[in-house]
Order: C-alpha cells, then structure tokens, then sequence
C-alpha cells in the first residue's frame, strides 16, 4: 500500500482481541473490533480508540507512547511487542492481540508480572559498593572511563517490559528460571567497574534457574526493542559462571 | 510464586511449532541425533579394531551399506549446519578484543571457518 493510498483513503482494519473478564468468564474468548487507521497508528492507538470509542470496558497498560516506560507489551500475532512501537502499516490482514504469554493474565491484556519483578530483585540489579576494603560513604563521585561505560552500556537499556520473558520458552515451561531481562541486568552489573557484588549475585546465577536454565534459543535478542540483546548477555554469564566454579574448585 | 489469581495456560509439547523462529532452534538441536550415530559407529569400529582382524573387516563391510553411508552424510551435514550456527553465536558469548580494538564479529566467524577448512586439510594430507 503506498502512502499516496493511504493518505487519500479512509482505512478501516480489523482487530482481534483476547478478552479475559475473571468476573464474567472462565476462560478468555475472542473479540473483532474494527477500527480507523493511517500510516502512523500503532497498536496502542487502535487500542486507545477501541476504549474511547467502542468499549470502555477494554483493559491494558500504557504510559509514555515512546518505547522507554514498558508498559504496554502485547503478543501481536503471537509475536511480542511493545504496542506503541508496532504499527498497523506494517500487518495485512487480520491483526491478532494477546496479553504477553508465560504470565498469568488477570484481566484482558493485563497480565500478572510479580514473577518477572521477584526475578528482577533476586538478582540485586544496582551497585553493591566494596564495604570491606573501602571506607563506607565516600562523597566522591565513582569515576568511570567512556571504555568502563562501553563493557556495559549496551545490557543497560533494559526497559523491564518483559517481552523478552513472552520469547523464551524455558521461562514459558519453568517460571522459576530467573530469565533472560534478570540474567542480563545481573551480567550489566557484574561488567561496571564501580560494582564489587559480582561473589554475591553468583550463587544465584550459577544454578539450574539462573543461566544455566538458557538453552540459547534466541528469541528474546530477536524481540527485545532496545536492542539489548538479552542471549549475548545470559550466555555470556555462563562463562563466568564456569570460571567461578573453576576458581572455587582450586580454592578448596 | 504467583501472588495474585489469574488465568495461566500452560505451554504444550508442540510450543516450538508455532514459530519459524523456535523450529530453527529444535532443528539446530536435533543435529545430536544423527551425531550420536555417528559416533556409535566410531566407537563400534574401535572396539571392532581391538577384537582383530575378522571383527575389523565385518566393520568395514557394515560401513560400505548404502543407508550407513547415508545416515553419516546426514551426520556430517548436520554437524556442518550445528557448526553454522555456533559459529554466528560464538562472537556474541565471548566477543574477543585485542587491547581497546574490538575484534567484529564477522572476522571471528571467518577465523573459525578458516579454521575447519585448515583441520579439513590437515587430515587430507595425512589419509590421502
């Protein structure tokens, strides 16, 4: 469709959306919505108009409307997504919109993200300061050099939106599995050069639901939407993982 | 480890057929299986080696049979498509770096490429 088209014609399209009412029904259903689009609607627009003009009763999460707060993760067309960042231009045909799989879902699009955020704190995901040989609260500034800055920046653009948790399956069939947005924020921690948490953060990396859950299959990396690259970083724990058994090996 | 009620489906055995995406992974795991052929093969010639000569050439004759030959082209196939894909990996998991120059990721797959056809004509000269 080109945008000449676009611009000149009034667009209609058709959204599927997964209902779930806990107080109404058993089980989720299916409801078609029709609504107006052009070039620049997105997900959430559509969802945003179904609300204010069509049923205000339709449940989701949102806030920034520019891919930074995380709110508004969906599966479109059993794909995860952030809605303010997929846009109708880019689907033919029917569109299909879920709540993220693997969580529990509590009322349409909203679903249950307490594991995720538990997974999240288990790992101490902020600086853990050299208490024993650093005298405690230094008013200095920590200093880092731009290649410090470089060994992590890129694991810390994690927005928490928990699209990463929708694409793994082995979170998807063992919700204890700390997963790949945890297991990243851990590893981006343990590369700062202000942090000295890295012995405690290991045991739990280390283990059956830390990164050795991982089986590499990649498609967190694949619908991450800040290009974090959640594999890179939960694979890369692994080597140090090993290393840590080795060096706890020689030291008895 | 779920605090509030809600609707919870668990995944099904056939999760991985739902996405391009996962049935590129399940094949880059199946690539063990003819593999593991493979190497009941191998061990069943080295253990036919060291019960002499008789065991040796009944060996010999079981790995000329044409569905043999077969399976262990599948195997060598498969591991050649299990090393396509561990090599694109193996940059993102230990991404190499000589001083402050980071090596790119495209020269690291090359370099273990270079690396098999070097084994594969070490071995060349060494039976051929």
């Amino acid at each position: 469709m080109s945008t000449q088209e676009l611009i000149t014609q009034e667009l209609i399209t058709q959204v599927k959306i997964q209902r779930y009412l806990p107080e109404q029904h058993n089980e989720p259903y299916w409801q078609t919505f029709t609504v107006p689009m052009d070039e620049s609607t997105s997900i959430l627009d559509a969802l945003n108009h179904i609300k204010e003009e069509q049923d205000p009763s339709l449940s989701y999460r949102w806030s920034c409307r520019m891919a930074i707060c995380g709110s508004c993760g969906v599966m479109v067309n059993g794909i995860p997504k952030l809605g303010c960042k997929t846009f109708l231009r880019d689907y033919s045909g029917p569109l299909k919109i879920e709540p993220l799989a693997h969580f529990p879902i509590e009322k349409d699009l909203m679903v249950d993200m307490d594991t995720f955020l538990q997974h999240l704190t288990a790992v101490q995901p902020y600086l853990i300061p050299d208490f024993i040989n650093e005298q405690p609260a230094s008013t200095e500034p920590y200093k880092q050099t731009p290649a410090q800055l470089a060994k992590y920046r890129q694991f810390a653009n994690c927005i928490n939106c928990g699209l990463c948790y929708s694409a793994c399956p082995q979170f998807g069939l063992n919700a204890e599995f700390l997963g790949p947005a945890a297991l990243t924020l851990a590893h981006r921690y343990n590369l700062d050069s202000r942090d000295t948490g890295k012995d405690q953060r290991m045991a739990q990396l280390n283990s059956h639901e830390g990164v050795w859950g991982c089986t590499f299959v990649g498609f967190c990396s694949e619908v991450c939407p800040k290009g974090v690259d959640p594999a890179a970083a939960v694979n890369q724990g692994k080597v140090e993982a090993a290393k840590s058994t080795l060096i706890a090996l020689f030291k008895g | 480890m779920h605090n509030k009620a809600g609707f919870e489906k668990p995944l099904n055995a056939l999760w991985w057929l739902k996405h391009r995406f996962f049935k590129a992974y399940m094949l880059r795991e199946a690539t063990v299986i003819p593999l593991l052929f493979f190497i009941g093969c191998m061990l069943a010639g080295i253990y036919s080696l060291l019960q002499g000569e008789n065991q040796w050439l009944a060996w010999l004759g079981f790995m000329q049979q044409s569905w043999v030959v077969g399976l262990n082209i599948l195997a060598l196939l498969a591991s050649l498509y299990h090393a396509l894909t561990f090599f694109v990996l193996f940059p993102r998991v230990m991404p190499l770096s000589l001083g402050d120059y980071r090596i790119p990721a495209w020269a690291i797959v090359a370099g273990q490429w270079m690396a098999v056809v070097a084994v594969l004509l070490f071995f060349g000269w060494l039976f051929l």
